[in-house]
C-alpha cells in the first residue's frame, strides 16, 4: 500500500500541536457556568471591556444568587466584565492552590482563606492592597477581621467578603424543659445542663460535635483551645499546645464529653453539616460553633424542627465572664501574577463597600464587616438577634497563622481524633502532635 | 532527484512503520514519560510551595525520610490490608458468581447484565451511596440490622478502626467483583464440556471436578484479575476520601490520600512526589516478581 507523504506530514503536525497544547502553562481559566449566563446578558460594549476572572466559594446563605446580582451591578457601573466561578469551598481551593502556586495568571480575584494567610505571605502569591486602597479605607471595618489578612510586612493582602464568625446557639425551649432559664456561663454548667436535659428526656445529647477526622476538626481544635483560654503557638510559631495546661484541659473536656454522654458519639463521624442538622432537628441542646445564618435555616421547615426555639448566647468559659469564639473569615485577594490588578481592585472595592455589604446583609443575612451596620435600623429590624452577636464578635479569634498550617491540620486532626476515640490520653495526643510537627517548630 | 528518493523511502515498510508510530511516540513522550521524569526530578528536591526560600536539591533525603515517616508507613500498611482482603474476597465471590451465571437458567442474560451494574457505576456515586448506607443516624445498614433484630441500638460503624476498614473493603468488593465475574465467566466458557463429561464418567464429585478441572483452567485469568485488582486497590481514592476521609484516626488512610494531603493540602510537592514514586515502586517490584514466578508457572503449565 502506498501512503501519501502529505498524510504523514499532517499526522506529525497534529501530534506536534497536541504536544504543544499539553505543555501550555499556566492554564487558562475554564469557562464557568455563571459566566455563560452573564455573557448572554452583557451589553454589546462588553466585547471591548476589560475582563476579570473571579473565583470564590458560594456563600452558604446565598440561595437567591445575591452575590451574582451584586456582581452584575458592578459590571453595569464599572464597565468591567466579570467571569465568575463559584462552587463549594473544597473545589475552589483545589483550583486556586495549584494555579497560584505554579505562577498562573488565570484568576484576577481569588478566595483568600484565613488558613492560607501565612503560606501566601511566605510565598508572595498575593498583591499588597495598600497600593490601591485610599487612606483610611479599612477604618470602620471590624478591626479583628482586617488584621487577620495582613502579612508580617505590615501590608494588607485581603479584604473580607465573608465574616464567618461562629456563635453559641442553644435550644431555649428544651433548656427550659430541663429546668434552666439561662444558657450556661461555664463549661461545667454546660455539662450539668446537658446531662439534666438528657435525664429529663428533652434531648438525646447536649451537643453533636463535628469531630470527623477532616479539615474542620482543625477548626474545632482551635475553638475549644480558645474557649479554654489556651494557646496553640506563639508569635514565632513555637509550640505552646503541648505545654499549655489550658489546651490540655480543652482536649480533655472534649474527650470527657464523649465519655460522659454530653456529646453524641456519632459526632466522631460528623462533618459540620451533620452536626447542624442534628441541632436543627432538635436532637441536641447546644450548638457551640454555629454559623451566623443558622437562624435563617431554623425557619425553614424542610430542614428544621426548632423554629422559634433557638437563641444565641455567649460561648461559655472556664469561669463566668470568660468567652472566646472562632472566626473563619474569607477575603478577596489579587494574585501577584494577575494582569488586571486595577480592575480587580475596583471589583473588591465595590463588593466590600458598606453599600454592597448592606444589600447582601438585607438580602441573605450576610454578617457585615462594617461596624456601623450592626446598628443600622433596617438591619436590626430584620435581624434582632444580631444584638446578641455583638458581644461575641469582640472575642473572636482567627486560626493560627502558620506557613505549615496544612501540616498542622493533617497531624493534629489524626492525633486529636485518636484521643477522642479513647486510644490515647490528651497529653499523649499533644506530645505526638509536637513530635510529628517537630520540623516546623519555631517557623512561623 | 529528491522526489523519487523520498518515494522510495516511503515504499520501505520498515521506515514507513517507523514514521507512522512517531506521532504516537511523541504523544506518549509528552503525556507519560515527561511527567514521569519531571516528577522523579521533583522527588529529589525539597519543593515546598509555601516556603520557597527553603527549596533545594536534596538527593534522596525525601525517600529516607519517608521510610521513617510513621504516617506514610501506616498508610502503606492500611493500603496493603485493604488491597489484599479486597482481592481475596473479590476472587472467591467472583468465581462463585461466575459458576452460577454459567449455568443454564431462565433470565440468565438479564442477570448477567445486572451483574455489571456496580462496576459501571461512577466511583464517586458509589462512594456517596455507601456513605449514606453506613450513616450512624439514618443509614440503611443500621435500619436493616435493627429490623432484623441483629442489633438493638444503631451503631456508629465508621468510628471504629476495624469496622471502618471492613466496611470500606466490602464497599470496594461490591463495586469491583463484577470485573472478576466477567473474566472468570469468559474463562469458564472456554472449558470443553467433554472434560466435565469425562469426570462424571470417572465418578468425580462436584468439588473434585471444580478443584481438578475448573480451577486450574481458569487460574491464569484469575491471576491476571487478582494482580489488576491488587494494583487498583492501591489506586483507590474516592471511596476512602468520601466514606471515611481516612479516619478513624488514620486507620483507613491509604497512600493516595496521604499523597493528596501532602501535596495539595500541605503544598509539599517534593515530598509528595517522592511518596508517589516510592509507592509505585512498592507495587511494581512485587508485581514483576509475581509475573516472573507464580504467574509464568501457571500460564506455562
Amino acid at each position: 500500500m502506498k501512503s501519501s507523504p502529505l498524510y504523514l506530514f499532517f499526522s506529525m503536525l497534529l501530534a506536534l500541536s497536541f504536544m504543544l497544547a499539553s505543555c501550555g502553562a499556566p492554564t487558562a481559566a475554564p469557562a464557568p457556568v455563571a459566566t455563560q449566563a452573564l455573557a448572554t446578558e452583557a451589553p454589546q460594549a462588553a466585547a471591548e471591556a476589560e475582563t476579570i476572572t473571579v473565583i470564590f466559594p458560594k456563600h452558604e446563605a446565598d440561595l437567591s444568587g445575591a452575590f451574582e446580582a451584586s456582581i452584575r451591578e458592578f459590571e453595569k457601573q464599572s464597565g468591567i466584565k466579570v467571569e465568575l466561578i463559584q462552587s463549594d469551598w473544597d473545589s475552589v481551593a483545589n483550583r486556586i492552590l495549584p494555579e497560584i502556586s505554579t505562577g498562573g495568571s488565570a484568576y484576577d480575584v481569588v478566595e483568600f482563606d484565613n488558613g492560607w494567610v501565612a503560606e501566601w505571605c511566605g510565598a508572595g502569591w498575593a498583591t499588597p492592597l495598600n497600593d490601591f486602597m485610599s487612606a483610611g479605607y479599612t477604618e470602620g471595618m471590624i478591626p479583628g477581621l482586617v488584621d487577620l489578612f495582613s502579612c508580617p510586612d505590615g501590608k494588607l493582602y485581603g479584604i473580607v467578603w465573608n465574616n464567618d464568625t461562629r456563635f453559641f446557639y442553644f435550644n431555649a425551649e428544651k433548656l427550659a424543659a430541663a429546668g434552666f432559664n439561662e444558657p450556661p456561663k461555664t463549661w461545667d454548667e454546660f455539662k450539668q445542663m446537658s446531662l439534666a436535659a438528657k435525664e429529663k428526656g428533652a434531648v438525646p445529647y447536649g451537643m453533636a460535635p463535628f469531630w470527623n477526622q477532616e479539615w474542620s476538626l482543625g477548626n474545632e481544635f482551635h475553638f475549644w483551645t480558645y474557649a479554654f483560654g489556651g494557646q496553640i503557638v506563639d508569635d514565632k510559631g513555637c509550640f505552646l499546645f503541648n505545654k499549655d495546661p489550658n489546651t490540655l484541659a480543652a482536649l480533655q473536656y472534649m474527650m470527657d464529653s464523649l465519655k460522659d454522654g454530653v456529646s453524641n458519639p456519632a459526632g466522631m463521624t460528623y462533618n459540620q453539616a451533620a452536626s447542624q442538622d442534628a441541632f436543627l432537628k432538635g436532637d441536641s441542646l447546644f450548638m457551640p460553633q454555629g454559623i451566623a445564618g443558622l437562624m435563617a435555616y431554623a425557619k425553614d421547615p424542610s430542614v428544621s424542627k426548632v423554629d422559634g426555639q433557638i437563641k444565641v448566647g455567649l460561648v461559655p468559659g472556664v469561669k463566668a465572664g470568660m468567652s472566646a469564639a472562632l472566626t473563619l473569615p474569607e477575603a478577596y485577594a489579587i494574585p501577584s501574577k494577575s494582569e488586571h490588578k486595577e480592575a480587580a481592585w475596583k471589583f473588591i472595592e465595590f463588593m466590600t463597600s458598606k453599600e454592597t455589604n448592606k444589600v447582601l446583609a438585607q438580602e441573605i443575612g450576610v454578617l457585615p464587616i462594617w461596624v456601623d451596620l450592626y446598628a443600622d435600623p433596617d438591619l436590626t429590624a430584620k435581624y434582632p438577634f444580631w444584638a446578641d452577636f455583638q458581644a461575641q464578635l469582640q472575642t473572636a479569634r482567627g486560626l493560627s497563622k502558620l506557613t505549615w498550617y496544612g501540616d498542622f491540620v493533617d497531624i493534629s486532626t489524626a492525633e486529636v481524633h485518636k484521643a477522642l476515640a479513647g486510644e490515647q490520653t490528651a497529653q499523649q495526643a499533644l506530645d505526638n502532635m509536637a513530635t510529628g510537627l517537630s520540623q516546623f517548630e519555631c517557623k512561623p | 532527484m529528491t522526489k523519487p528518493r523520498l518515494r522510495s523511502l516511503f515504499d520501505d515498510p520498515r521506515i514507513l512503520g517507523l514514521l507512522l508510530v512517531v506521532p504516537a511516540m511523541l504523544a506518549i513522550l509528552g503525556v507519560v514519560l515527561f511527567p514521569m521524569f519531571n516528577s522523579l526530578w521533583l522527588s529529589l528536591q525539597q519543593h515546598d510551595l509555601s516556603r520557597p526560600q527553603e527549596n533545594a536539591f536534596i538527593w534522596f533525603r525525601n525517600y529516607i525520610d519517608l521510610l521513617q515517616d510513621p504516617r506514610y508507613l501506616n498508610s502503606l500498611q492500611a493500603t496493603f490490608k485493604f488491597s489484599l482482603f479486597s482481592v481475596l474476597i473479590e476472587l472467591t465471590l467472583g468465581v462463585a458468581i461466575a459458576i452460577t451465571l454459567n449455568q443454564n437458567f431462565r433470565g440468565r442474560g438479564f442477570v448477567r447484565g445486572l451483574m455489571i451494574l456496580p462496576w459501571a457505576m461512577p466511583s464517586i456515586v458509589n462512594a456517596a451511596m455507601w456513605k449514606w448506607i453506613y450513616n450512624a443516624d439514618y443509614g440503611a445498614l443500621n435500619a436493616l440490622l435493627s429490623q432484623l433484630h441483629i442489633i438493638s441500638n444503631y451503631r456508629i460503624w465508621l468510628a471504629e478502626p476495624v469496622t471502618a476498614m471492613t466496611l470500606i473493603i466490602l464497599a470496594n468488593v461490591w463495586k469491583e467483583t463484577p470485573f472478576t465475574v466477567i473474566l472468570a465467566l469468559a474463562a469458564l466458557q472456554t472449558i470443553p464440556d467433554d472434560l466435565y463429561e469425562a469426570s462424571r464418567v470417572d465418578g468425580a464429585t462436584e468439588w473434585q471436578t471444580f478443584l481438578r478441572i475448573t480451577l486450574p483452567l481458569i487460574m491464569p485469568v484469575l491471576m491476571i484479575a487478582g494482580l489488576l485488582q491488587f494494583i487498583w486497590g492501591f489506586q483507590t481514592f474516592e471511596l476512602i476520601f468520601i466514606v471515611t476521609g481516612g479516619g478513624p484516626f488514620s486507620s483507613t488512610e491509604m497512600t493516595n490520600l496521604r499523597v493528596y494531603a501532602t501535596t495539595f493540602r500541605s503544598l509539599r510537592f517534593g515530598y509528595g512526589a517522592a511518596m508517589a514514586y516510592l509507592t509505585s515502586l512498592i507495587i511494581f517490584i512485587p508485581a514483576v516478581v509475581y509475573i516472573r514466578t507464580a504467574y509464568r508457572k501457571v500460564v506455562e503449565a
